[in-house]
């Protein structure tokens, strides 16, 4: 199979793409488990409503309404099920954390079919962010650039505030021992309570963000709920490091597998995974040990 | 390890009773809802065996039944093959899938394990509704039943086929009973309460994870064998993450770790889907409403709470009558 | 029986195994004594397979099992009790003791019967109930006795494997002085010709039960002698107290 260089560069952009979203997604849910220790598997479902969210908006006000928007309102919908729900399990053991919030999936599932229905939505890819751009010597859709430049943008100001700020000290504190973190004044309540809505913010911007490049569906949450569980039980739970490890991972196995060898294609990355949990369970660079 | 107590056998006997009746009096519409039912136990018999008692919480096993259908429909249509050979086929093939996934995932536990079962699970459902081979999203159909003449039973009958699954499942939670109470079983009680200590004193403890995955496994291929004949249809639907997700939940309905609980769930869940999806469509909403609530009311299920509540009192004459007395402490004597 | 050769460790910049070598004969008793974080517990892990050394090896019986997991190394007979009780809570006495002998006879994963029913094991779940004082509370649950019982069921569970060498980590840790006494008892109940490494603090009971006695301090082995010679020794006190020149 020969192909030009350019062939390639475009599949490399694809797969940074892949990554880029799987990382928006994975590195709310990792950091949630590195603070308070358990898997929200609903994440999946809170991106597919920042999707929706973000299609009701747009229709409104435009594209940017729904940008910048739906994360605020996920995020909303994110303090309502902490103060509702996940508080109230923050006594109970992780498996039932994680049973509640599987439930939470059946409820979401059904909630945005009952508020949007069950036909797709589309939103169009705003005129500024139109067209194709030369870029590395290929012509690249500028959407897709735009959301691997804000991926890139989200891990620099992320890794800025975790390892330069009081707050990412405080954080990562916390992950690494949360009764000790809290013996030393730091409020470790109300920092669960500040990652726990930026995570969900995150995974509303992933929906908004991508919503013009598929259709907005009830199950969308849970088809990328698989890979963004992959991606962080192969990048390993609790770090930045490993989201963005396990994305870059993700996305480029997928993306060069599909190209180079479709038959095996979809195999390919459960076989990685399974490499992975047999080999280094923890994953590749987990938060602790 | 698995007792029966008086609560057990009662609801069993209740079960039981109620089962027979319905086969025997029912109608078609009513059989169909029994015969659904009784594959359903099944089901949730295999994932109650791993998670209830082995601490593996699994959200693959929806797909592992789809895995039995798939392979007993493939066998018993496309490559013609006898149907009791099939069901053989179904079952030992689900079996060695679930060996391998328990195999791989025996170094995980809790969240890990339950993310790459759904995981694999998933991995299964995107296998079988894009190879041609499975007839993709239309599903294979023209799927035959066993053949029983030989014995005088018809199970195209759905009466004979609802007695038949009836007889399966008895059979079923017989071999669960003794599985869980076999040495292996006993392991993995072991293993589930203290996995560090079971290897500290020799055992192999990722065998002991893989063997019993495995059974559940031909347990859940058996189901799906089973569905297959039932509905004489199958689709990738089969393998949704939703069929296991359901599984789960009725598991944790009836009562995670008793074996009669889930299938009191397995009853109650068929027959409250088939009430309200008459009346919504948002069936999915009451499944997540259900497991929240039970999850949130910290009761192990309905027959959990029931063992819970009134378990000691039935017991309580057969506890006095073997108990010893009140141990000193040994060492305290001079 | 039990040998290790220049066993070294260290976790980033903290060295807690030095150079450790330790003999110890068929049948010998064994006690280690050292401050806390003098790397004990550490040294127990690394004879167990639960850590891995940097360097050394273990010998267990005249084999190299330094390669081999925890598993296989308990299967040789090399069995341990722990400082924090690690039991099966849920299950009764006689459940915790059957699961050890049914790994130890080779029933604990098979599927034709109960491996408790197997008289193999029912002998061993007795023997070894007589031994530690459990026949009392062979049908009651982990939750239903006291914290010293269940620290006789800790050892217990270790010697249900009838095991070659024994390590017991803090034997009578947390138990009243009453309990220590029995602890002594218990040890003499033993088949004598178990090799045991023991750690004790209680220094009453490590003298009266030791044949030697092996000091850990910083992680290096600072004494390895007969009790008679530790109990004289200035070193000893100076460990443990520290000297007056520190004060």
């Amino acid at each position: 199979m020969a192909h030009d260089l350019g062939f390639w560069t475009l599949q490399a952009l694809n797969a940074l793409q892949l990554s880029m979203l799987l990382f928006l997604l994975s590195i709310g849910l990792t950091v949630i488990f590195g603070l308070m220790h358990f898997v929200n598997l609903a994440h999946g479902s809170l991106y597919a409503l920042g999707a929706y969210f973000a299609a009701s908006l747009a229709a409104v006000g435009g594209y940017w309404m729904g940008f910048f928007l739906a994360p605020v309102a996920v995020a909303g919908v994110g303090i309502l099920l902490y103060s509702g729900l996940i508080k109230r399990m923050r006594k109970s053991g992780p498996m039932s954390q994680v049973l509640v919030t599987f439930g939470l999936i059946f409820v979401l599932l059904d909630l945005t079919r009952i508020f949007w229905g069950d036909l797709a939505l589309a939103i169009d890819v705003p005129t500024l962010l139109g067209g194709r751009l030369t870029f590395l010597g290929v012509e690249y859709p500028t959407y897709r650039l735009f959301i691997i430049v804000l991926g890139l943008a989200i891990f620099g100001a992320l890794a800025f505030v975790l390892s330069r700020t009081q707050i990412g000290a405080m954080i990562r504190a916390g992950v690494d021992n949360d009764a000790m973190a809290a013996c030393l004044g730091i409020n470790v309540e109300r920092l669960f309570f500040i990652v726990f809505c930026v995570g969900c913010a995150l995974a509303g911007l992933a929906g908004a963000v991508v919503a013009p490049l598929l259709s907005v569906t009830p199950d969308m949450g849970l088809q990328i709920l698989i890979p963004t569980l992959i991606v962080i039980v192969i990048g390993g739970l609790g770090s930045l490091k490993g989201a963005i490890a396990g994305s870059l991972i993700y996305g480029f196995v997928q993306t060069f597998g599909a190209v180079l060898a479709p038959q095996l294609a979809s195999v390919l990355i459960y076989a990685l995974l399974a490499a992975v949990l047999v080999i280094k369970p923890e994953g590749l660079f987990p938060a602790k040990g | 390890m698995f007792r029966h107590n008086t609560l057990r056998y009662t609801a069993l006997v209740l079960l039981a009773a109620g089962a027979l009746f319905q086969a025997f009096t029912a109608e078609y519409f009513g059989l169909e809802i029994l015969t659904e039912i009784l594959i359903l136990a099944m089901l949730v018999l295999a994932l109650d065996i791993v998670a209830g008692f082995g601490g593996m919480v699994s959200l693959c096993h929806g797909a592992l039944m789809g895995v039995g259908a798939y392979t007993y429909a493939i066998l018993s249509t496309k490559a013609g093959i006898a149907p009791p050979v099939a069901m053989a086929g179904s079952i030992a093939l689900t079996g060695a899938a679930a060996w391998i996934i328990g195999a791989i995932g025996s170094r995980s536990h809790g969240i890990y394990f339950i993310m790459a079962t759904l995981a694999f699970g998933q991995m299964a459902y995107s296998y079988v509704f894009e190879a041609p081979i499975f007839g993709g999203d239309d599903g294979l159909g023209g799927i035959s039943r066993l053949d029983l003449s030989l014995i005088g039973v018809d199970l195209n009958d759905s009466r004979s086929f609802a007695l038949f699954c009836l007889a399966i499942l008895g059979a079923v939670y017989g071999a669960s009973v003794l599985i869980l109470r076999s040495g292996l079983g006993r392991s993995l009680t072991g293993v589930m309460h203290n996995e560090q200590r079971m290897r500290a004193l020799g055992l192999t403890v990722w065998r002991v994870k893989a063997d019993v995955f495995g059974l559940s496994g031909m347990i859940a291929g058996l189901a799906g064998a089973l569905a297959a004949q039932h509905i004489m249809y199958i689709s990738p639907g089969l393998l949704s993450w939703t069929v296991s997700g359901e599984a789960l939940v009725v598991v944790i309905l009836g009562g995670l770790g008793t074996l009669v609980g889930p299938l009191i769930g397995a009853a109650a869940f068929v027959v409250l889907k088939h009430e309200l999806s008459s009346v919504t469509t948002y069936w999915h909403l009451v499944v997540g409403v259900i497991l929240i609530a039970v999850v949130m009311s910290r009761a192990n299920g309905i027959f959990g709470w029931i063992e819970a509540r009134w378990g000691s009192v039935f017991d309580r004459r057969l506890a006095d009558a073997t108990r010893k007395q009140e141990p000193e402490e040994a060492l305290t004597d001079a | 029986m039990l040998e290790t050769r220049n066993l070294d460790k260290s976790f980033g910049a903290v060295h807690v195994t030095r150079d450790v070598s330790l003999k110890l004969e068929r049948g010998e008793r064994r006690v280690i004594l050292g401050p806390n974080g003098a790397g004990k517990t550490t040294l127990f892990n690394q004879l167990v397979g639960e850590l891995t050394p940097d360097s050394g090896s273990v010998h267990l019986a005249g084999e190299d099992v330094t390669a081999l997991p925890v598993a296989k190394r308990a299967r040789r007979g090399l069995s341990r009790s722990y400082q924090k009780n690690t039991l099966f809570d849920g299950l009764t006495v006689e459940e915790n003791l059957g699961l050890a002998a049914a790994v130890h006879t080779g029933n604990a994963t098979q599927l034709w019967s109960d491996s408790l029913a197997k008289p193999e094991v029912r002998e061993i779940v007795e023997e070894v109930a007589e031994q530690v004082n459990l026949m009392p509370f062979i049908h009651a649950k982990v939750s239903e006795i006291s914290y010293g019982v269940r620290r006789q069921l800790e050892v217990g569970v270790a010697l249900a494997t009838r095991p070659l060498v024994l390590l017991m980590d803090e034997p009578t840790s947390g138990v009243g002085p009453e309990m220590s006494k029995g602890f002594h008892d218990l040890l003499n109940n033993l088949p004598r010709d178990l090799t045991m490494l023991i750690i004790e603090h209680d220094m009453d009971l490590a003298f009266d039960v030791a044949d030697t006695i092996t000091v850990l301090n910083y992680g290096e082995v600072v004494f390895d002698g007969l009790p008679e010679e530790a109990r004289g020794s200035s070193l000893l006190k100076e460990i443990y107290l520290g000297s007056w020149e520190d004060a």
